[in-house]
């Protein structure tokens, strides 16, 4: 398969004093032999003064008046548009978010601009979590569950000052709000870069690299307790062929209702009469699908799993399995 | 009508702007990064030093030969002797952020830079003198009121915030919630422009007081222009070239605007000749058109590019432009 060409996006959020500032600025120093740019938030909690670094404004604007999955980031669209005309390209951009920002918008940037869209994809959303204080921001601000609901990895940062039983504790809370999410302990963010750049997350060939017993986790989670949480996933698995007019309009009608509370979505489905999976991947209203490849030897097998706030489960399930041929 | 290109030069980079000076007397050339050149047309370019991770414009006194550069160093520079030495007079950061524009006032005693939610006003020597801030959103652009030389709309927040230089609150508003790309004031002192990121324009019509909105460009509006005279408004968003009529106590509302035709990739760059009809509209096709759009919707006389044309600039006194590519090629083309 052809590699893509467009220049690879990581966004980083992460709750104030979580890390990030640390880990960007690992990324600008580490003798990686790459051009990494980094576009800074203008109120970065600490300046990094590199060449390779510009600052932003979390400028957002709606494309289509009123609609939450319609916005999306102005001045990233400028700035990016002016870096993307240089001769001398980067070979990753990474975008950091305030500690309060919904990652929605910049990732909906990528999704939603014609000329993002041409010359940029979003490689993966790393979510940084203070694992000394989180606990008492997720009680708090409604910012630190939507930055953990769109994450394609976490890094559970400043594990050296929790003792292990709570950090095993506090990674069954944060698979139960994002069961696709990869979970990596660190401290003082040190991770080798290759775990959390080019990672293809939002690749539709990795979109269905889930720990394969996600749904284990799942019930895992309800079996501590954590069914409280507001911002949660929905996991479901079944066997059988899909009928693909109803899944689309189930998907369709599904993110046109729900979209605003679907954070995530990651899919692949076992269609009848098509030979290959139909792999989808979502943001809010915004659906991207496409083929996956022959099944082959696999076992013919649906899987998805909705990352949102507010998910009605037995709705979800009933809706999927209502689209079995 | 003919356009020959006469000569030629190359940038280092993708040129994002091209300007004359007052006199006409030579060119700037700022590229996506990279040196800044300056050309006269006939001499090896004169290479001023770069805005680090890129350029973002460079603005020619009114009436003499300072020049201004700024970029995403958060820098900006201003050069008094040019084109003896490049060394700069004045060096300022404006603090972290990148500027994408600076513009001298029409009297050229202000320089103007944005950065960030702020725009600062500095003196010619480099001192701020007046700054607007606390806007929720970046000031993507600005431009002077050519009839007052102490007015500047600041393009923000999803409108346009009208100053005049020394009062605390702007004097008037203009908000239509989207997100501009540039804007533009025309001569007469009339209409505030914006291009925006969501197809569309905006006019402010300071006689009347109101706003008017104009959808159902093909894509973002990344060109506007207007000729001297302030009658016509040509605007690029997609293949066509759009020309407002912005005469008569109404402007361009309820008329029919010409469309000229020949580009097959998006117009990104316009520019009228003075207060003569004739407009010069380069695409991401690699052609420069030639138009003269009330007798015809069809080029009068083509240039064509290796790579995408995307800005141009007419000299100041004869039928002479420059234009800039995407490949970073600056290009004189005479047109007679």
């Amino acid at each position: 398969m052809p590699t893509d060409p467009r220049t690879p996006v990581t966004i980083l959020t992460g709750f104030l004093g979580a890390g990030k500032t640390t880990l960007l600025n690992r990324i600008l120093t580490e003798q990686h032999g790459q051009k990494i740019a980094v576009i800074e938030n203008e109120y970065g909690e600490i300046g990094i003064d590199h060449d390779l670094v510009v600052n932003a404004d979390e400028e957002i604007f709606e494309m289509n008046n009123g609609c939450i999955c319609c916005t999306v980031r102005g001045d990233l669209i400028r700035i990016l548009g002016g870096l993307m005309k240089r001769r001398d390209s980067f070979d990753k951009i990474l975008i950091e978010t305030t500690g309060l920002a919904d990652p929605g918008p910049v990732i909906q940037t990528f999704f939603m601009d014609d000329d993002m869209k041409e010359k940029l994809r979003v490689d993966a959303v790393i979510t940084i979590v203070d694992a000394k204080h989180v606990l008492l921001h997720l009680g708090e601000q409604d910012e630190v569950k939507q930055q953990i609901a769109f994450a394609d990895v976490v890094l559970l940062n400043k594990c050296d000052l929790v003792p292990p039983e709570d950090l095993d504790a506090l990674e069954r809370r944060i698979t139960g709000m994002n069961a696709m999410a990869r979970i990596f302990r660190t401290t003082n963010a040190e991770i080798p870069l290759e775990k959390i750049l080019d990672v293809g997350a939002f690749t539709l060939d990795h979109a269905m690299e889930l720990d394969p017993h996600f749904l284990e986790e799942e019930d895992d989670h309800h079996h501590h307790h954590h069914h409280d949480e507001e911002v949660a996933s929905v996991g479901i698995e079944a066997g059988g062929d899909c009928d693909g007019r109803k899944l689309n309009a189930w998907l369709s009608e599904l993110v046109r209702v729900q979209g605003p509370d679907i954070f995530r979505m990651k899919g692949i489905f076992s269609v009848k009469g098509n030979p290959d999976r139909i792999v989808f991947q979502g943001v809010h209203m915004l659906i991207d699908a496409a083929n996956g490849g022959p099944w082959g030897d696999r076992v013919r097998q649906n899987r998805v799993i909705f990352i949102g706030r507010n998910l009605d489960r037995a709705a979800l399930e009933a809706g999927f399995r209502a689209c079995l041929a | 009508m003919k356009a020959t290109i006469t000569a030629r030069q190359d940038a280092p980079d993708h040129v994002v702007q091209v300007e004359w000076a007052a006199d006409g007397s030579r060119i700037t050339a700022v590229p996506a990064t990279g040196a800044i050149f300056i050309w006269d047309g006939e001499s090896d370019p004169l290479e001023l030093p770069d805005h680090g991770l890129g350029n973002g414009w460079a603005a020619w006194h009114p009436s003499d030969n300072r020049l201004a550069t700024a970029g995403y160093d958060g820098r900006v520079r201003i050069y008094e002797d040019l084109p003896r030495t490049a060394e700069p007079k004045v060096e300022r950061s404006l603090g972290r952020g990148w500027i994408e524009r600076v513009r001298w006032s029409p009297d050229g005693n202000w320089l103007a830079a944005a950065i960030g939610k702020r725009l600062l006003i500095l003196d010619p020597a480099g001192e701020i003198r007046h700054e607007y801030a606390g806007h929720r959103s970046t000031v993507c652009d600005f431009v002077w009121n050519p009839q007052q030389p102490d007015e500047i709309a600041a393009v923000c927040d999803g409108g346009a915030y009208m100053w005049r230089l020394g009062e605390p609150e702007a004097f008037a508003r203009f908000d239509w919630g989207g997100a501009s790309l540039i804007a533009t004031w025309s001569p007469d002192g009339r209409w505030v422009v914006t291009g925006d990121q969501t197809p569309s324009v905006h006019l402010y019509d300071f006689t009347r007081d109101e706003p008017l909105h104009i959808q159902g460009y093909e894509t973002k509006v990344k060109a506007l222009a207007f000729n001297s005279a302030s009658r016509r408004l040509a605007s690029g968003g997609g293949r066509l070239v759009t020309v407002w009529a912005c005469t008569g106590k109404r402007g361009p509302e309820g008329s029919v605007p010409k469309q000229l035709e020949g580009h097959d990739g998006d117009c990104v760059a316009l520019a009228y000749r003075g207060s003569s009809d004739l407009l010069a509209s380069g695409g991401t096709d690699g052609y420069l058109f030639f138009y003269e759009p009330e007798t015809s919707v069809r080029p009068r006389a083509v240039a064509r590019f290796d790579d995408g044309v995307t800005s141009v600039a007419w000299h100041p006194k004869s039928p002479l432009l420059v234009a800039g590519t995407a490949t970073g090629e600056i290009a004189l083309v005479t047109v007679g």
